[in-house]
């Protein structure tokens, strides 16, 4: 008799069920099978073992909320897409928007912990920016309420629900025109733990002593709440967004944040490149970073009002956005503008309480 | 630019207009939801077996149901094909970038001494990266039926997935294996 193929031998360490009586019955028979079997057997304990990775306590109700907001977020207009470039103006709307939050990507877990009084831009390759590392990795970060952003019926609603002032634009830019609908967000606030065993297992190696007390820190993050007026453009996207939230701030119950900042930056895993210029920043605070990747972005930093401010442009200059602190509050205009129209939008908002 | 390209561009800065919540679109699937709560653990499991990561998997689990909640797929076939799509979504992880491996490179800095329960940790750490570099130069189906066949689903589930016969299953699953422990081997060797 012929013998089983190497499939056949090999369902039948599985799902011995499935193979046929005639074949179980050979295999039981013929040293050659056996020996063939054995080696199959080898292979998948090996297979196996090398594809184990648990994966314990999956979070189904953080997944849906995420997934919900992933899908509230793709909700755009076919239009969005045949015109290209204007979708990515729903995207400049973040400029105005809010800060942190527990997925947040990279480096800019690390960044509420300064209380913003100033924006300044940092610059790091692609590159350095993928290397940064996430802060869940170097403790817990719980988000502990979320910003439920939602649209209300007029300016006057948008500041009763923030207690901010709206914006007002007499001159609007060409080719942006109407009312505008407005947007209000909640604060948005959540607790980082550090955890150093975490951070040794995160980066694989022992790290420094951390400062006394730091273990049993708990840093609360707050951002907003916060408020945006938009302006539809023709194609259905925002072609203009003026938008206000109240800075994130930080407080610790221990360690000062300073000193929590010059340890965190001190770890392995932050690029050289960016921790130095951190480390420029002033150790009282005061500074919002914003990273720009270098390589499709251009941004300058000017003054609006007085305030130093940042102007983000995309390559090309389709899409233009500043963002600038003042009063504890980031300010931000964006659109499918040039940066010469957001900044001179910016200069001529005004805010009314 | 793509939306989560501005993401990566200003990290931090959360989306006003994203972070609308409670507002999933009528346009979705109505089963969305239940197929999510029933199917996600064990979409994130496929993925984190190819990735080795359970952040990056859940990113692939998120990314998995986003596609497939624009399909019309039958609630019946949903397992097969979210498991499917999670393994080909995490194995292009794999091929699209060393992005991972070169952060755990830099991350080590050789002025620190390692402890022993670290060095356990580094060599897990290797182990798997050695594992995702195997994985991710086996023939695309066979990596797929590997992985489905290692996170749980039968034979004939295998087979309806990947639209072989579950004969082949056996075949496909036992090369992929043999593969595996060659380009282990060959790796290992040659350290």
């Amino acid at each position: 008799m012929r013998h089983p193929g190497d499939g056949t031998l090999r369902r039948l360490l599985d799902e011995p069920d499935g193979v046929a009586d005639v074949d179980r019955d050979h295999v039981d028979e013929c040293p050659e099978c056996r020996s063939r079997m054995s080696a199959a057997a080898d292979d998948a304990l090996l297979a196996g073992s090398a594809l184990t990775f648990d994966v314990p306590d999956v979070d189904v109700d953080e997944g849906w909320r995420r997934l919900s907001g992933s899908l509230a977020g793709a909700r755009k207009p076919a239009a969005g897409r045949k015109f290209g470039l204007r979708s990515p103006v729903v995207a400049v709307v973040g400029v105005v928007a809010l800060l942190g939050g527990a997925s947040a990507a990279a480096a800019g877990d690390w960044f509420p912990i300064f209380k913003t009084e100033k924006v300044a831009p940092i610059t790091v390759p692609q590159a350095d920016l993928v290397q940064l590392p996430e802060l869940q990795e170097f403790g817990t970060m719980t988000r502990d309420a979320r910003p439920n952003v939602r649209t209300v019926d007029d300016a006057r609603d948008a500041r009763e629900i923030t207690g901010l002032a709206s914006p007002r634009i007499n001159n609007l830019p060409d080719g942006v025109a109407g009312q505008p609908r407005f947007l209000v967000g909640d604060k948005l606030t959540g607790t980082f733990a550090f955890d150093r065993a975490r951070t040794e297992q995160a980066l694989g190696q022992r790290i420094p002593q951390p400062p006394a007390g730091m273990e049993t820190s708990r840093f609360r993050m707050t951002a907003g709440p916060g408020l945006a007026a938009v302006w539809p453009g023709s194609s259905g996207a925002p072609a203009l967004v003026i938008g206000r939230v109240v800075a994130p701030k930080a407080f610790s119950t221990g360690v000062p944040f300073e000193t929590a900042r010059d340890y965190l930056l001190s770890l392995p895993g932050l690029p050289a490149s960016v921790a130095g210029q951190l480390k420029a920043f002033t150790k009282d605070g005061g500074t919002l970073p914003l990273i720009v990747k270098e390589d499709s972005e251009t941004s300058f930093t000017t003054k609006v009002d007085g305030k130093p401010a940042t102007v983000l442009t995309t390559e090309g200059g389709a899409i233009s956005a500043v963002v600038w602190v003042d009063g504890g509050f980031i300010n931000g205009v964006g659109g499918s503008l040039s940066a010469a129209e957001v900044l001179r939008v910016a200069a001529e908002t005004q805010w009314t309480q | 630019m793509s939306h989560s390209a501005w993401r990566r561009c200003f990290p931090g800065v959360k989306l006003l207009v994203t972070e609308r919540e409670d507002a999933v679109p009528a346009s979705v699937r109505s089963d969305l939801e239940h197929i999510f709560r029933a199917a996600y653990p064990r979409v994130v499991g496929v993925a984190a077996r190819v990735l080795g990561s359970r952040d990056e998997a859940e990113d692939v689990a998120q990314e998995t149901f986003l596609s497939f909640s624009r399909t019309d797929v039958p609630a019946g076939e949903a397992i097969g094909w979210l498991c499917v799509a999670a393994a080909h979504t995490a194995l292009n992880h794999l091929r699209s970038g060393r992005r991972r491996a070169s952060r755990e490179e830099a991350a080590r800095d050789p002025r620190v001494a390692v402890s022993p329960d670290v060095a356990d940790a580094v060599v897990a750490r290797d182990e798997h990266r050695r594992v995702r570099a195997a994985l991710s130069r086996l023939p695309r189906k066979q990596a797929v039926a590997l992985v489905l066949r290692h996170s749980g689903l039968s034979y004939a589930e295998v087979a309806a997935a990947l639209d072989l016969s579950p004969g082949s299953v056996g075949t496909t699953v036992r090369r992929a294996e043999s593969a595996l422990r060659e380009e282990l081997n060959r790796h290992a060797s040659s350290r």
